[in-house]
């Protein structure tokens, strides 16, 4: 499968304090793919990477199999972006802008703008500077979805959105994936809204990639696991992580590809529980794990 | 949504539920299935289609119509779709049977995570048959 997104190498820096990479991130076609991490892990950094809204120190980025941002007029023509920094308010009314947005766009679909516009409930007299945060992304969301474009970028899309809302844009992301060639990176910080709509995901913290996987496999891959602890022994053992000690019990990250339950009790070790976890779960559990190998940096 | 016209609807599924999303899939389309609303050769609508109508992932959808294959309750043809099977009905309704595959399957996976080795579980397995012995009255099937 060709991929949408592909990202070698890449490093950039923001200020003193936060640099990102070096990040490889590949990303299928076909797929919604979340990228997910604590705030400053450098989400937003790769999309605006991605947006062209800034340009990486090092290494090189591929959109839809074209260089950027070499190709930047081919590419911009076959993508769709929503950040909330977006700002329309120059157009005045809802009704300015999305004319204004879409006699650049050939692929304008005005049919899906209007079922959209009623979906969300957001109308062509309203003034843009009236509109709360979630209107304004509704507005984004519907300039981006009425077009027929290959690839949509949404950085945090549902923050401000009520659940009605919310849901409308699920399906309507999933009715754009109908189109086998299509793909949706996301960026979100709702853990199980990512867990409900997206294929593949990838963890971030402090600007490196912690992981990334198709979703039911990452969460098939970890377990949380409770011993009985006599000495302790775990620590040493490859594939797990000590979470936390305390009356007799020792709580670990068990990694599947590396130990089984098998070899920890082969071991002599006592297991209590050994239980499945959410992806928010699993996501606490590992920045928690990757922030205390780290030295201790300002969050 | 006007367009969306499908004689397969489901209860609305729930994250956070005691099943995975999946199992929820696999569970409405099997009770779908067993009352005759989706007779043998229904067309299924194709995972993408399906994903966007109960608002989750393909790869959720998937991994349902994978399993629910697995228990011969829906076919793939090659190119043509995804049908109801012509014993899908029967098999559906065979709940007991397929109940205790499940069962069966989760106990497998209970005693992977508590690091049992495939003897010990067969072991159990044994055990559990021969204290439990089948009563001569009692033939299989219904």
């Amino acid at each position: 499968m060709s991929t949408a997104v592909d990202l070698k190498h890449v490093c950039t820096r923001f200020g003193r304090e936060f640099s990102l990479g070096p990040l490889n991130l590949s990303v299928p076609r076909g797929s919604i793919y979340a990228l997910i991490g604590p705030n400053g892990a450098g989400k937003s950094t790769t999309l605006n990477l991605l947006m062209g809204a800034k340009r990486p120190e090092m290494g090189t980025i591929e959109l839809l199999g074209l260089p950027f941002p070499a190709q930047d007029a081919a590419i911009k023509q076959r993508i769709g972006f929503v950040s909330p920094e977006l700002d329309y308010s120059a157009w005045r009314t809802v009704g300015r802008a999305i004319d204004f947005v879409r006699s650049f766009y050939p692929d304008w679909v005005q049919s899906r703008t209007e079922r959209l516009q009623m979906l969300l409930d957001i109308h062509r007299t309203q003034r843009i500077a009236e509109l709360s945060f979630g209107q304004r992304t509704k507005l984004a969301l519907i300039m981006a979805l009425s077009r027929e474009c290959e690839l949509l970028i949404l950085d945090e899309p549902t923050i401000g959105l009520d659940p009605v809302s919310k849901r409308v844009i699920f399906i309507e992301l999933l009715r754009f994936m109908e189109n086998e060639s299509r793909t949706v990176l996301i960026s979100s910080h709702q853990l199980s809204d990512v867990e409900r709509i997206a294929d593949h995901v990838a963890l971030l913290n402090h600007g490196t990639l912690l992981t990334a996987s198709p979703i039911d496999e990452l969460l098939e891959r970890y377990r949380w696991v409770e011993l009985a602890a006599r000495e302790s022994q775990a620590a040493v053992i490859q594939g797990t992580t000590v979470l936390e000690r305390g009356e007799g019990r020792e709580r670990l990250l068990l990694d599947l590809r590396v130990t089984t339950p098998q070899m920890l009790l082969e071991r002599g070790l006592d297991i209590i529980s050994s239980t499945p976890m959410s992806l928010e779960e699993l996501f606490l559990t590992l920045i928690r794990a990757d922030d205390a190998r780290r030295p201790w940096r300002p969050r | 949504m006007p367009e969306e016209t499908s004689t397969l609807r489901l209860p609305p599924l729930s994250t956070g539920g005691s099943a995975p999303l999946y199992q929820q899939i696999v569970e409405a389309i099997r009770r779908e299935v067993a009352s005759g609303r989706m007779p043998p050769g229904s067309p299924m609508p194709s995972f993408r289609t399906f994903a966007a109508q109960l608002a989750v992932s393909l790869i959720t959808v998937k991994r349902a119509y994978e399993e629910l294959e697995r228990d011969g309750i829906i076919l793939r043809h090659q190119g043509l779709g995804t049908f109801v099977a012509p014993d899908g009905e029967r098999r559906s309704r065979g709940d007991r049977r397929i109940a205790a595959v499940h069962a069966l399957r989760s106990a497998v996976r209970a005693g992977r995570d508590a690091g049992l080795k495939d003897r010990e579980l067969l072991d159990i397995l044994e055990r559990e048959l021969a204290g439990s012995p089948q009563p001569a009255d009692q033939t299989s099937g219904e």
